[in-house]
């Protein structure tokens, strides 16, 4: 019997399943690796230690599913977060820490290049939105900063690049990985000769970019050992998390369909043949196969801001059992009329990305009156971070028609939220509880690559979600009014935003707190 | 109460018991300049507030300490008030003579009732924390009470109770300090903080009661909150970060194998090697071999 292996390489840790031929899932494990922030905007994490949890994880997966039940491993398909930089010697080895998508160390290039006509002919070629989180921008960061380690440098790698050769000896980067370093032309799938220049490197330095499907040459000959796994395995490149979670939700080209994904982050994303155009450089487009492009746009604040809320005004009754204590909180939100009474919420507590694409932005509670309760707060606390999906969703709208949507990841999922993302939207929300889309879209990756599928569109068409929350048209007609003011306020705050951020800097306590990511 | 001191050396008192240095308690009932400066001792010094306010420098940090609370300040540490003032109020303090281990830990001394392991645990976790002022902390109040009292009396076995009595202190001030210092609402950063602190110190033969310890949980929900956090119980995942940290040591040809396996927390150079082949299919020196190829 064979099977697939899926590894993913997340911003918190790896996450591995193995799946029969149907699709069935055999088994799941996880690993974590912490990220570390020695500066403020510093956000790295240690390549060997991702690659030992990477090795330990497979291990444990194969002696306890696979090898006692004879399965016979197909293939191994890759998929990881994108934007990460790893700078490594000639002889291949780390100088330094990986810097991953959250790093902001970047802000005054990204900024600089943002407003320059280079800019905006970098952002049309690659795709990338210009922000600190792009390769791009990072490794000018190490040119003007960094100069012994950028001489050093005998090229710059992602995470995923770097695990792959640790295994197989291979420097390759798949198209997606790749579309998101704002290094490659997402039309002509080189790498763009103006931004090798921008980042002062050449094309030598950066790994071989690759088709999804790509097979990255042979497990070494000790892996292969220490594993009990063929030769003949093949590794797969495999793709990015975005664009997976959207394969693995049944998205493809030209549906009248967006995915959504809420995790500690977000992200709006659509499928087409074209890449989505827009003045204000506001939307991603990366590349899943030729001529497959997965548009939208990231935001920084989702569940992580649920999770923040819970941590002040939880109850806690178990200590460190945040889900029990978030379940509770929305427990109490049932009986406050959708709108919160007109209480809205700002959910900008770690900056934001898309659509307002403004780092500065910050949290607010609007419209408070003497009425409101603490339940109130959590419905409003909710309905703000939806509103923001929304947002990004309104915007690819204005470009692409969307009739239904499919949501992901683990605070979308919460049946309290996919239904009120239904009726924000006023669309149909399809779901799949305890389903991990990117995983699976690893899998009819792979599936499709060993011939079981035509294509990938052949492969995600199937893909059924069996639950569906229909929007409430009375609910709707509130949110609508609301989300207006709520839009308003966006970008309405710029200076007062950037006001009190200075003021924030400025009086900050100067011991470092070592935790939390900051995109 | 009245106002007391008893010193080691001079109080009769304290002849059977070397490692109190100082007990006493204090009762201000004006504004006293000149009373109160910044001093440094090799003792640890706990003092607990029975009324008033008081604003302390602790390593030169200022805390405020009402009625209950505990201030704590570890040996060589500097600690008096501003300008040498000290405001009206009454409290109670203990002096304790620690053994300084030459990796910097203390632990208590020959007199103490707790275990060899436990004994360095609790010295690992005071150091580590490192928490000055802990608040609304009555039983140290009552501790400090009952030695007093045990001194005083000299009832049968009293030697043996004021013994007791030190060790239950320093068990409830770094319990304290754990609950105190990790919020039982966010486990990612608890999580992270004892990261920080393992790296830190990898050659430590770290158990899984220390672990816990430092961060304020019994074993039993520590193993099982890390094990649903990270995927991996408390000990394969501090092998996971020793082997991480040998993997970079291992790419640098100027150290030896022996010393990366010390350094990294593996007994010897034997176990570093079967637990690395296990998990990376290499021996040590065949994967240095392969990664210093080009120099």
């Amino acid at each position: 019997m064979k099977c697939i292996i899926t590894i993913e390489l997340g911003t918190n840790g790896i996450r591995v399943f193995a799946y029969d031929l149907s699709g069935r899932i055999i088994g799941s494990m996880k690993g974590h690796y912490p990220t570390f922030h020695t500066e403020p905007d510093h956000s790295e994490q240690d390549p060997e230690q991702i690659f030992i949890t990477t090795l330990y994880v497979l291990k444990n997966i194969l002696n306890e599913y696979i090898h006692p039940k004879k399965y016979e491993v197909a293939s191994i398909c890759f998929s990881a977060s994108m934007h990460s930089v790893l700078a490594v010697d000639k002889n291949g080895n780390p100088l330094g820490y990986a810097i991953t998508w959250a790093d902001n160390r970047a802000k005054k290039e990204a900024q600089e290049l943002r407003n320059s006509s280079l800019g905006k002919k970098l952002y049309e070629a690659t795709g990338t939105p210009i922000h600190p989180m792009s390769p791009l921008v990072k490794i000018a960061w190490i040119r003007h900063n960094n100069k012994e380690r950028f001489r050093l440098t005998s090229k710059f790698l992602s995470i995923k690049t770097y695990i792959i050769h640790q295994l197989t000896g291979e420097y390759i980067i798949d198209y997606s990985i790749a579309s998101a370093t704002g290094l490659m032309n997402i039309h002509t799938v080189n790498w763009e000769e103006d931004a090798l220049q921008y980042a002062g490197i050449t094309a030598n330095q950066l790994a071989v970019p690759a088709p999804v499907f790509t097979a990255a040459g042979k497990l070494k000959k000790a892996y292969q050992q220490s594993l009990r796994l063929p030769a003949e395995t093949k590794i797969l490149i495999g793709s990015s998390d975005g664009c997976l979670a959207t394969l693995g939700d049944g998205i493809i080209k030209g549906a009248e369909k967006a995915s959504i994904t809420i995790e500690d982050s977000g992200a709006v994303r659509v499928m087409g043949s074209t890449v989505l155009k827009d003045e204000q450089m506001r939307f991603f487009n990366y590349l899943l196969t030729d001529n497959c492009y997965v548009s939208g746009g990231p935001t920084n604040n989702g569940g992580n801001i649920f999770e923040w809320f819970t941590r002040q005004f939880g109850e806690f009754t178990n200590p460190f059992d945040m889900e029990n204590s978030m379940q509770q909180l929305m427990e109490e939100v049932d009986n406050v009329p959708a709108g919160s009474d007109g209480l809205l919420f700002l959910p900008y507590l770690l900056g934001e990305r898309a659509p307002i694409w403004n780092a500065n932005a910050r949290g607010a509670y609007f419209g408070l009156n003497i009425k409101h309760e603490r339940r109130h707060f959590i419905r409003a606390t909710i309905e703000g971070i939806l509103y923001e999906i929304y947002s990004i969703g309104k915007t690819l709208g204005e470009q692409r028609s969307i009739n239904s949507l499919s949501v992901n990841g683990s605070f979308g999922t919460i049946p309290f939220c996919s239904q009120l993302i239904a009726d924000i939207f006023n669309k149909p929300v399809w779901v799949r509880q305890q389903f991990h889309s990117v995983s699976f879209g690893a899998w009819l990756l792979s599936a499709t690559e060993m011939g079981i599928y035509k294509s990938l569109d052949d492969a995600a068409q199937p893909v059924e979600l069996p639950n569906v929350f229909r929007p409430n048209k009375q609910h709707h007609a509130v949110y609508a009014d609301y989300f207006g003011i709520f839009e308003k306020l966006s970008t309405k705050l710029f200076d007062e935003f950037e006001a009190i951020g200075n003021l924030q800097k400025k009086y900050a306590h100067s011991n470092k707190t070592l935790i939390y990511d900051n995109p | 109460m009245n106002q007391f001191v008893l010193q080691y050396g001079k109080s009769p008192e304290l002849i059977l018991f070397p490692h109190i240095l100082e007990l006493g308690m204090k009762k201000s009932g004006s504004i006293q300049p000149n009373t109160f400066p910044t001093t440094v001792t090799d003792g640890l010094r706990i003092y607990y507030i029975t009324e008033g306010r008081f604003e302390w420098c602790i390593n030169y940090q200022p805390h405020v300490f009402y009625p209950g609370d505990v201030a704590l300040i570890m040996p060589g540490i500097p600690f008096g008030c501003d300008n040498d003032v000290l405001k009206i109020g009454s409290f109670t303090w203990i002096q304790l003579a620690v053994q300084k281990q030459d990796n910097g830990h203390i632990q208590p001394g020959k007199w103490s009732g707790l275990s060899e392991t436990e004994a360095t645990a609790i010295g690992k976790i005071l150091l580590l924390n490192n928490l000055p002022a802990l608040s609304r902390f009555n039983e140290v109040g009552k501790i400090i009470k009952c030695i007093h009292t045990e001194l005083f009396g000299m009832e049968v076995a009293y030697q043996a109770r004021v013994n007791h009595q030190i060790d239950e202190l320093l068990i409830q001030i770094t319990r304290k300090m754990t609950q105190q210092t990790h919020s039982i609402r966010d486990f990612p950063k608890t999580f992270t903080q004892l990261e920080v602190v393992l790296r830190q110190d990898l050659a430590h033969q770290w158990t899984v009661e220390e672990m816990a310890g430092l961060v304020g949980m019994g074993t039993t929900l520590f193993t099982e909150k890390v094990k649903s956090y990270s995927g991996f119980s408390p000990i394969n995942y501090l092998i996971n970060i020793r082997i991480s940290e040998a993997i970079k040591l291992l790419k640098r040809a100027d150290i030896k194998l022996t010393d990366i396996a010390l350094d990294t927390g593996f007994y010897s150079s034997q176990h570093f090697s079967t637990t690395f082949k296990k998990l990376t299919g290499y021996r040590p020196s065949e994967f240095r071999k392969n990664h210093l190829r080009n120099i």
